[in-house]
């Protein structure tokens, strides 16, 4: 109740405030949408990149 | 006195004439009379009555309604926010990709630039360079040469150009092996100027690659090139 209300006071009452905080939250989604997508790529794909295999072709200086 | 006799029958003729007019039911039944002596003092509808009766009444619906309503709006609202963020989100990318995909791609950027190292090439010579699909002459020119090259009057050139605003370092002239008149590759160290000339059409450049004589009309084209360190050259 009082949390619900705080919320609201805070975050949903103000449009500006409610607007800031969507776009925030839409570079932390897709920050963390990419970095699990990556991931699951490259887990996929395990042993196939050009940077699983580098290290057979490119000797480093 | 005449006048006000005649003033105070008038109405009363009229009176009495028109009672029996508007008061017709006057004897009839009881109901009637009521009804009638309601209109007879009081102008308004007879339906004035029922219609001050509340006939659009809103039924309590407090008994089926939750205690608050602060939740519901919260949860709403972010629901309304979620969807906007994923919105945002989703857009942001759509628009990024399509950019992306007209930028240049990895194997094209990765022959954007060339390294030369410049201690490979002795005084007095031309190296020719593939850069992006066409030459590139880099001549390592002599003292005698660079004073050639200032010597030269700029208001006698068809493209006029100093010898300093074609190089960066005046040992180092590096420019398109391309003919400015038909794209032809002119042949180093020939022609009537001690640079260039273009077989095609008979086109002379100077030890500084201007245009001096035949049907080209520009001078040959200067790349963009820096030198990172001493030795070293990048086109591009």
């Amino acid at each position: 109740m009082t949390i619900t209300n705080s919320i609201y006071n805070v975050l949903f009452r103000r449009n500006y405030v409610f607007v800031g905080a969507v776009f925030a939250s839409a570079f932390a989604f897709e920050m963390g949408f990419d970095t699990i997508s990556d991931k699951v790529w490259d887990n996929l794909n395990k042993g196939r990149q050009w940077k699983d295999i580098r290290h057979r072709y490119v000797e480093e200086e | 006195m005449a006048a006000t006799t005649l003033r105070n029958t008038i109405p009363r003729a009229l009176r009495s004439a028109s009672a029996p007019l508007h008061h017709p039911s006057v004897t009839a039944a009881a109901t009637q009379v009521r009804y009638n002596t309601q209109s007879a003092t009081d102008a308004r509808s007879p339906f004035a009555q029922a219609g001050s009766h509340r006939t659009t009444k809103i039924p309590d619906f407090s008994k089926y309604r939750g205690g608050s309503t602060s939740g519901n709006k919260v949860f709403q609202y972010f629901m309304v926010g979620t969807m906007g963020a994923l919105t945002a989100a989703g857009s942001k990318a759509l628009v990024q990709d399509f950019l992306v995909n007209m930028s240049a791609s990895a194997d094209v950027l990765a022959m954007a630039k060339i390294e030369v190292d410049l201690s490979a090439i002795p005084e007095g010579k031309n190296i020719i360079l593939k850069w992006r699909g066409k030459p590139v002459f880099i001549r390592h020119r002599t003292a005698a040469e660079i004073e050639e090259a200032n010597a030269v009057k700029i208001e006698s050139l068809r493209d006029p150009q100093t010898d300093a605003d074609r190089v960066k370092k005046p040992e180092w002239l590096v420019m398109l092996g391309i003919c400015t008149h038909l794209g032809c590759v002119p042949i180093g160290e020939a022609g009537d100027f001690g640079g260039w000339f273009c077989p095609c059409h008979g086109s002379h450049y100077d030890i500084s690659g201007r245009i001096r004589r035949g049907p080209a009309p520009l001078n040959l084209e200067i790349p963009e090139y820096e030198f990172p360190e001493e030795g070293r050259l990048v086109i591009g």
